[in-house]
């Protein structure tokens, strides 16, 4: 006897073997026998309910490889739609959800002074505030402060500048961190003469001084003084960013923790909470500490001084955490429309599959069970899609590393983990549900009587009818609100990228340079260098001019400092002027092509023993000098024993911190006039003007500059325009995403849109063969169902016009310069989405056109 | 009856008869389904005939309404088989769908006038 297939219940099995041995009784060869029988075995199969969960998986494997496009088709849409998923949500998962690399990072907290105005609520704290802090809190296990710097390393190798961290001993046991050679810093060597020390980064250690673990204990020149290595950190350890490779002790001596310095709020402070303190317990227990200080030294604070506490992870996610999350909810939109086009590609196979469900209805299988049979399926294409997505996520999240701006932080811990593992996993399940059930109780529905009589032929139509076209209402809905958002973040890149910076930035070339106080003690040592420098650079044919200034715009840095207008002494103290200061060599303005509004630019006869002067902006001239004469005015920055500067000149304003920020009130001082006495030359942005390419020109700056000093480093070379790309990488960064996003969801639903005209097209063959013969012109058959595929178009787009008129208000801090209802945006993008609608149906609906009417009316 | 394709014909008339032929051919005496689709296509000359994916189910639902009782049945020299008797319930069914066809097909010979056999 031949063997049938395993699961056919043992009556079929009998029945087959009598047919087959009276078939061989008759005279019929094995082969004869079987062919007889093959339409039989076909669909006792077909119509034989699995047992359990696993016939149901067998049976779906089987009938998923009997339908190799179909299936291909539906794995390539959920892979995309689960990659990109999986891609999104392991960025997500790292910087917003995995706890910070910190042995109880959810109980470290950053503090910060808060003078809760505009401006004044995130001020760092002084060493004095940090030993008060230290010494008469309860709540906190540890407190560290720490602020970042920048070091000149000399030894093991050419000159290199260095990003590094000034940090209280304190701060690596309150990280749960130590040293993976030698040790991190004693709390004695916060004191003068022990503080030569230094703890080196695993990459530094390795990249510099060849992992040689006998660097421990050996002395190298930082900042020009002997530093001895005391510690080197494993590989894992950042604090407080990825960036920095030096640790070196904060010096707390006498002077540091003086009542002089007690407003020298340079610090960012953390503290760590004993275990059971809530954050109000902590927060009451600083309050008292604050109140206490303040009453101790009432000069040094303005009322309304307090202390805050905020955790350390939403200190580094920052504002980083909105945009990853419309991201997330950009490809969950995506998945959902790949959903819909996979339920309607079901529905139109369960309308080929009826006459086997009815079978199977007959034999007994409940509508509960054919709607498990149905979602098995589903989930099994949707976690075989769930593993190409991880795949495609795999490669995703290089893709979104490269492209993704400095700016969010975490970039390096992005890995597919566990979680982000589990999270596919969830999403695929959840999907395969989604677009399996629709399907699934369409086509389990009422009456499979009827199809088995019918033949399973009509009533097709109708079952994708209804439930199809909502499907890709919905999916055109969807896409809709997606194109709006990318479309408000285009036009608002737009607008940004049209932003005048109030100076050309062409031809700039920038860069750090920092003389270590140690070998230019004074400032004429300073000078002198800086004198040489602009000489030899001015001399050369491929500069135009140079300048240096304290920072540079788009540098990432800025500093602002209060100060007095002569004879507008304001009441109360803390109403006293505080704007960004910009200490600046002459030349600058010329070298920026800052415009000069009013009045004259520094020159070199601006320096010490001449009359002090400033320029102010023009922003700043509206705000302080309402009277709009400002020139000849005079502040100073000191109330007691103050050296007055007199105003000289307005210059235009100049986006300082993105080309996106509001213009900020800026004042000019000359950096040969020093605010203060016995001032030695900080760490200046040299900015060149060159005659061709910027970057061309760096290296020639370069060599100049190891002429006058080969032991000076310089750091951060980038021409202007980089400086302002980088500004504005992480709104190029969202755009791009959601844009992709936006065009994969528009290629789904006119996919979608497609799929059913071409459907219903085929399902309405008879009908138009009718209407045809009957006279109707093809033109009018062409209207007739572009006009079925505009209308399902029309209804989407209006409940997405809708949609997305609530949805773009969640992002509108994302915008710029338009609002999250922009008509621009809101006109275009439904025409855009009409004129691809229009071809998905037009394509489908000029096929009907071709239908022959002999032909069309013989297949019934 | 030329007008009509035999394929609708048999696929109508089966749809409408087949619970009664089942139910008659068991009345006398249990039959196995395998009997019962040789019975039905000898006695109709082969003009009906079911396939398996359409027997078995229709078993199984009859058995389901208690009409008929499938029982496995051990024979000397042939192997188990399941044979199915008419219920009580099946008896009354029996009995009304007989009449109602009967009534039809007078209807229909009334109207048509084909000759009763």
């Amino acid at each position: 006897m031949p063997e049938w297939p395993r699961q056919l219940n043992q009556e079929m099995r009998q029945h087959l073997d009598d047919e087959y041995a009276a078939l061989r009784a008759g005279g019929a060869s094995h082969d004869e026998a079987m062919r007889e029988l093959a339409i039989d075995v076909e669909e006792a199969r077909a119509a034989t309910p699995m047992a359990d969960l696993g016939g149901d998986l067998r049976y779906a494997v089987r009938s998923l490889r009997q339908h190799p496009g179909f299936t291909a088709v539906v794995l390539a849409t959920l892979a995309l739609g689960i990659g990109a998923n999986a891609a999104i949500f392991s960025v997500v998962n790292a910087v917003l959800l995995r706890p910070l690399p910190y042995e109880g990072a959810d109980r470290i907290v950053v503090l910060w002074g808060d003078l809760h105005r505009p401006g004044v609520n995130e001020i760092p704290a002084s060493a004095g505030e940090y030993v008060d802090y230290r010494d008469r809190s309860h709540a906190f296990d540890h407190i560290a402060v720490y602020d970042t710097a920048g070091f000149n390393l000399v030894g093991g190798g050419e000159p290199e500048r260095v990003d590094g961290a000034i940090v209280t001993a304190s701060l690596f046991p309150l990280l749960g961190a130590s040293a993976q050679i030698g040790r991190t810093f004693l709390a004695a060597e916060e004191q003068p003469g022990r503080n030569d020390v230094a703890v080196i980064g695993h990459a530094l250690w390795t990249r510099r001084f060849g992992a040689n673990p006998e660097i421990v204990g050996q002395v190298v020149s930082i900042d020009g003084r002997p530093t001895e290595v005391v510690g080197v950190m494993p590989p894992r350890f950042q604090f407080p960013d990825p960036a920095i490779e030096i640790w070196k002790p904060l010096l707390l001596d006498a002077d540091a923790v003086s009542s002089d310095n007690r407003g020298s709020h340079g610090y960012t402070a953390l503290a760590r909470l004993r275990p059971g303190v809530t954050l109000a317990q902590a927060q009451a227990d600083l309050s008292s500490v604050t109140a206490t200080f303040k009453a101790e030294h009432p000069l040094n604070y303005r009322t309304g001084f307090s202390v805050a506490l905020r955790p350390l992870q939403a200190e580094i996610v920052g504002d980083t955490g909105r945009p990853l999350l419309i991201l997330l909810g950009a490809v969950a939109l995506v998945l959902l429309i790949a959903c819909a086009n996979v339920s309607n590609l079901l529905l139109a196979r369960a309308a080929s599959r009826r006459r086997e469900i009815a079978l199977r209805t007959a034999l007994g299988a409940s509508r509960g069970r054919l709607v498990r049979q149905l979602l098995t399926e589903s989930v099994l294409v949707a976690a075989a899609g769930g593993i190409a997505g991880l795949v495609l996520a795999w490669w995703g999240v290089d893709l979104l590393i490269a492209l993704a701006p400095g700016t969010i932080p975490r970039l390096r811990e992005v890995t597919l983990d566990a979680r982000v593992v589990l999270f596919t996993a969830l999403v695929s399940l959840a999907t395969g549900l989604v677009f399996g059930i629709v399907p699934a109780l369409r086509a389990s529905g009422p009456s499979p009587g009827e199809a088995l009589k019918e033949g399973g032929r009509s009533g097709d139509g109708a079952m994708l009818g209804r439930a199809g076209r909502a499907l890709v209402v919905s999916e055109v809905a969807l896409s809709l609100v997606l194109l709006v958002g990318a479309g408000l973040l285009v036009h608002s890149f737009a607008r940004v990228q049209n932003v005048e910076p109030g100076f050309d930035a062409g031809g700039l070339l920038t860069l750090r340079l920092s003389l270590p106080e140690s070998r230019y003690t004074t400032f004429e040592q300073g000078d002198r260098f800086f004198d040489a420098l602009f000489a030899a650079l001015r001399a050369r044919p491929d500069v135009e001019s140079v300048a240096a200034a304290n920072v540079l715009p788009f540098s990432g840095n800025n500093g602002s400092r209060t100060f007095h207008i002569e004879g507008q002494e304001p009441k109360r103290p803390e109403d006293q002027p505080e704007e960004q200061l910009r200490i600046v060599t002459d030349g600058y303005f010329q070298t920026m092509k800052v415009p000069i509004v009013k009045g004259r630019e520094l020159t070199g006869r601006d320096r010490l023993g001449a009359p002090r002067v400033a320029l102010v902006n023009e922003a700043l001239a509206r705000k302080h000098f309402a009277d709009g004469r400002a020139i000849g005015r005079r502040v100073a920055f000191s109330r007691n024993d103050p050296q007055w500067y007199e105003i000289v000149g307005i210059v235009g304003n100049i986006k300082h911190r993105g080309l996106d920020a509001a213009d900020r009130p800026e004042l000019y001082v000359p950096y040969r006039q020093p605010l203060f006495a016995n001032w030695t030359v900080r760490p200046m942005q040299v900015v060149v003007r060159t005659a061709g390419d910027p970057l061309a020109a760096a290296a020639m700056v370069r060599r100049e500059i190891a002429r006058l000093d080969p032991e000076q480093p310089i750091s951060d070379v980038r021409t202007m325009d980089q400086r302002i790309g980088r500004s504005l990488e992480s709104r190029r960064f969202n755009m791009i995403l959601l844009t992709a996003f936006a065009a994969l969801a528009l290629a789904l639903a006119a996919i979608g849109i497609y799929g059913i005209i071409a459907y219903a097209v085929t399902e309405r063959t008879h009908e138009i063969g009718v209407r045809l013969a009957l006279g109707a012109q093809r033109r009018d058959v062409l209207s007739m169902i572009v006009a079925q595929g505009m209308a399902m178009t029309a209804a989407g787009a209006a409940i997405g016009v809708v949609s997305a008129l609530v949805v773009t208000r969640l992002m509108s801090s994302l915008l710029f310069g338009i609002s999250a209802a922009d008509p621009v945006t809101f006109a275009a993008i439904p025409l855009l989405l009409a004129a691809v609608a229009f071809v998905a149906c037009y394509v489908p609906a000029r096929r009907a056109t071709r239908v022959d009417p002999l032909v069309a009316l013989r297949t019934e | 009856m030329q007008h009509i394709k035999p394929g609708i014909l048999d696929r109508e008339l089966k749809k409408g008869s087949a619970e009664l032929l089942i139910l008659s051919l068991v009345e006398d005496q249990p039959r196995h389904g395998y009997d019962l689709s040789k019975l039905i296509e000898a006695r109709s000359g082969g003009v009906l005939k079911f396939r398996v994916a359409s027997l078995y189910p229709l078993l199984y639902r009859l058995e389901k309404r208690g009409w008929i009782q499938g029982r496995w049945i051990e024979k000397a020299g042939q192997r188990r088989r399941r044979y199915y008797r008419l219920t009580p319930s099946g008896a009354r069914v029996l009995a009304s769908q007989r009449s109602t066809w009967r009534e039809f097909a007078e209807a229909i010979s009334r109207i048509a006038g084909v000759e009763h056999a």
